[in-house]
């Protein structure tokens, strides 16, 4: 019988697709790592027929890269030489065992069947394990399982369609792990062995200065925000309302101008509406309009609105994210693609939430005819789709905190495949002297997708009163009013990703251990937002219009591990309620000034060179040495 | 032969409204070759005459200067018949806060544009370095004046093409049949045209102050 070795990415992985193909299979232990086991079984592959399955797993990537030699050392060579010094291969410490593992079994084995996550990273740490296994059984074949979520269904699907693995996209991979840990390692060092000595005069507990090539720009954006708001000088503004009282109703006009910021000038134009007296209705219209419902999830968005609506910090909503992947009930939650693929069941999916107590009414009324296929956003990452429940799972039968990122999957999911909000917008237009006016009242006719998802919020406002065009009258009251403009607020948690995500900064993937990453440095500090509304943008009261955030895409994505510093120590900061907003500390203020004023001719801080690099990562050849001459 | 030549271009610059002095006029016709054709002589009397200092060029005549009394602020609302001829000495936004404006203009100076939330590098050269689309918004406050000197305010009531924080400091407009509202002009296209032009110096030392000028004004307040 043919053997074949399929290896995952995570032990959990391993468990549930070896589980799913073989029935419940038993685990054995793997010699000297505890927590490794390997799943034995037979089953019969479409292009193989049936198989001898061992089926196993790594815990990410086996294969470390660093420094040898003098080079390792901090004292014996020039941070400078860190970026042609050689790079070593390594395996280190648990990761042995693990090779080992996939070398004893690799020797028996006719076919090497590589489970990792299908992106970018998982295909890079497909290629590890190819490489090793191959060193001992080189006439292995070798191929790899295409998937996104560990339904069963899929699964076999997936187990049936062997393909190859992706090399560039394993080699891009590479290229920007060896530009991470040359560019991080040389900054980082010259950069502790030069400022150590100050900074533990003050702060002992500082013992690693890094410097990130995503850090960097992640901490500009916080020290940019924050020199905005310490920055900022308020200024008036004067105004004119006016407000006519029509069938026992009040109708507050606005000023088409909204404000002004000369004082004589209003003054003018409003002694000009009350010489003129009366005021004209000019235009009374209403429209249909509706509230979009929301695009399908991706990373970014499940991450925004974590700190948003879930009161967790973006790490914290990845990692429950990841868990309830794992555990079968959502699908693979690192994802760029905002569009369904036309050939998914999604009925079937709705189908399943039908049960469920609170949303499975709406679920239902979805089945019976309701069901409306979700509006297409305009990223397709081609590896997985956007995240979206793949089984149901009683709410109660999860902790807290998973249960609220599941509900909002769900709800989110449901809310995509329901109609939008319908309403009705009456909008009247008056002129009065050279000015021009307008009141408007939202009915909300039919809210749908607002029924299941109460993220957000559309409501009916007051009812205008009936007006026709040529009506004169003299308004009830016209006042001119005087404002202050006020500061932005210090940058959001949702709207640094925002940031981080139009300019390239990390991917989806890797941006909330940035973030935690110059928390742990102790560049910024975070602090509940007081007294503002959550989810207010700019704040800067002079920009009334909203602008709705393009997302400047276009560039690749990598995975875990990526944009590394000097040390990597993983942390996780304690997941937060509540919307934290980031003030940069001394020190990582310091480091910023410090770096804006080398006035390189592209800047380390601001987020060009770090996109730069993103963009020409494709094929790893030329990669390093052109982004390396761009460090130089 | 200069008689029906100078008259031919008093006539031509009559019909823009520009009024040049005599002494200006025949300068200029000293200054040129002899055989030029009218159409291209035309041209060039236009072109320098708007690239000029109108309180230095053009002849105050009664109609085409302001009154003496246009600031009079008890006087609610009166019309200028015109055509006056003024020259743009300062322009300000006042549709949205100078510190906004400070802003703006830093970040172009560090080389950063944005682009929806994206900031991206602003290579001068590349836009028409004003800062793109922002240059229309408004409404603006205009400094204008006249031939004899006088500074009056303008404001934009209706948007005016061509009037903006990208126009260049001592272009020429043309103001008839126009509203004074205690003092201040109140501009829109039925009563303003662009005639063009513009006074490089005056351009060149406004630009460069714009951003100190918008600081202190900041700290003043709009008042």
């Amino acid at each position: 019988m043919t053997k074949i070795l399929c290896v995952a990415e995570k032990p959990s992985i391993a468990k549930a697709v070896a589980n799913h193909l073989g029935g419940s299979v038993p685990a054995r232990n793997v010699p000297s790592l505890r927590w490794l086991k390997n799943y034995v079984f037979n089953y019969n592959f479409g292009p193989w027929g049936p198989c001898e399955v061992t089926f196993t797993s790594v815990a990410g990537h086996v294969i470390e890269h660093d420094f040898g030699g003098r080079y390792s050392n901090w004292q014996t060579c020039q941070p400078s030489e860190l970026f042609d010094a050689p790079i070593e291969v390594q395996i280190k410490g648990d990761k042995k065992s693990i090779a080992q593992n996939i070398e004893q079994q690799a020797r028996y084995c006719n076919i090497l069947y590589i489970w990792t996550d299908c992106d970018r990273e998982g295909e890079n740490i497909g290629a590890e394990i190819r490489n090793i296994a191959l060193k001992v059984n080189s006439r292995m074949t070798v191929k790899r399982a295409m998937f996104n979520n560990i339904e069963r269904a899929h699964i076999v699907q997936a187990a049936n369609n062997p393909i190859e693995i992706d090399e560039l996209q394993s080699d891009a991979v590479a290229a920007r792990m060896e530009l991470d840990l040359r560019v991080g390692a040389a900054f980082t060092r010259y950069l502790t062995l030069n400022l150590r000595p100050l900074i533990q005069a003050v702060d002992d507990s500082i013992k690693v200065i890094s410097y990130g090539s995503c850090q960097f720009p992640t901490l500009g954006f916080v020290v940019d925000r924050y020199f905005r708001v310490q920055n900022f000088i308020p200024e008036t503004f004067w105004a004119i309302k006016v407000m006519q009282v029509k069938d026992d109703v009040k109708v507050a006009f606005n000023w088409k101008r909204v404000h002004l910021f000369d004082r004589m000038t209003v003054t003018i134009l409003y002694e000009r509406c009350l010489a003129a007296r009366t005021a004209r209705i000019t235009k009374v219209q209403k429209r249909p309009t509706s509230k979009w419902r929301p695009l399908p999830l991706t990373t970014v968005e499940l991450q925004k609105n974590g700190s948003r609506f879930l009161r967790m910090d973006s790490q914290t909503v990845m990692k429950i994210a990841e868990d309830l992947y794992t555990k079968g009930w959502i699908s693979y939650p690192r994802t760029e693609t905002d569009q369904f693929d036309k050939g998914m069941d999604l009925m079937g999916l709705v189908r399943k939430q039908t049960q469920d107590a609170n949303w499975g009414p709406f679920a239902q009324r979805l089945a019976d005819g309701g069901f409306q296929w979700p509006r297409s956003g305009r990223n397709n990452d081609k590896a997985h789709p956007p995240i979206h429940p793949v089984n149901y799972v009683l709410p109660s039968s999860l902790s807290d905190t998973d249960r609220r990122v599941y509900e909002f999957v769900v709800r989110r999911f449901l809310a995509c495949c329901a109609e939008d909000a319908k309403g009705e917008l009456s909008t009247v237009e008056m002129q009065y002297g050279s000015e021009v006016f307008t009141a408007s009242g939202l009915l909300v006719l039919e809210r749908n997708y607002l029924d299941v998802y109460p993220y957000d919020k559309w409501e009916s406002s007051q009812q205008l009163p009936v007006f026709q065009v040529d009506e004169y009258f003299v308004p009830t009251e016209a006042k001119m009013t005087e404002g202050k403009t006020a500061p932005p607020g210090y940058l959001t948690e949702p709207e640094l990703i925002a940031l981080m995500d139009a300019n390239g900064i990390g991917t989806d993937a890797t941006m909330a251990e940035h973030i935690a990453k110059i928390k742990e440095r102790q560049y910024v500090v975070t602090r509940k937002r007081a007294g503002r509304a959550a989810a207010a943008g700019d704040g800067d009261n002079d920009d009334t219009t909203t602008t709705t955030a393009t997302r400047g895409r276009g560039r690749g994505r990598g995975g875990r591990g990526g944009g590394g510093g000097g040390g990597s120590t993983r942390t996780s900061s304690g997941g937060g309620s509540g919307v934290d907003e980031f003030i940069p500390t001394t020190l990582g203020m310091a480091l910023i000034v410090g770096y804006e004023n080398l006035a390189f001719e592209t800047s380390l801080s601001k987020p060009f060179l770090r996109k730069e690099v993103s963009r020409i990562q494709t094929k790893r050849p030329h990669t390093p040495l052109r982004s390396l001459q761009r460090f130089g | 032969m200069p008689p029906p030549l100078s008259t031919d271009l008093t006539a031509y610059l009559n019909s823009k409204s520009l009024t040049p002095t005599t002494a200006w006029l025949s300068t200029f016709l000293s200054t040129q070759r002899p055989n030029i054709p009218p159409a291209a002589l035309r041209q060039t009397a236009l072109f320098r005459l708007l690239a000029s200092n109108i309180t230095e060029t053009l002849q105050p005549g009664p109609g085409s200067v302001f009154p003496r009394d246009i600031h009079d602020a008890a006087v609610p609302e009166r019309r200028l018949q015109g055509p006056v001829v003024v020259q743009v000495v300062d322009v300000a936004d006042i549709g949205r806060s100078r510190w906004a404006q400070v802003e703006a203009l830093e970040a172009l100076e560090r080389g950063e544009g944005v682009r929806g939330r994206e900031i991206v590098r602003v290579v001068p050269g590349e836009t028409d370095g004003e800062g793109g689309e922002e240059r229309w918004k408004g409404p603006h406050k205009l400094t204008l004046q006249d031939a004899r000197g006088m500074c009056v305010y303008g404001v934009e009531v209706e948007g005016i093409e061509g009037v903006g924080m990208g126009m260049a400091m001592g272009v020429k407009m043309v103001l008839k049949d126009i509203v004074v509202a205690r003092g201040v002009i109140l501009l829109d296209p039925r009563g303003a045209a662009m005639l063009g032009g513009r006074m490089e110096g005056l351009h060149k030392v406004w630009k460069e102050d714009l951003k100190e000028r918008l600081k202190g004004e900041t700290q003043r307040g709009g008042d």
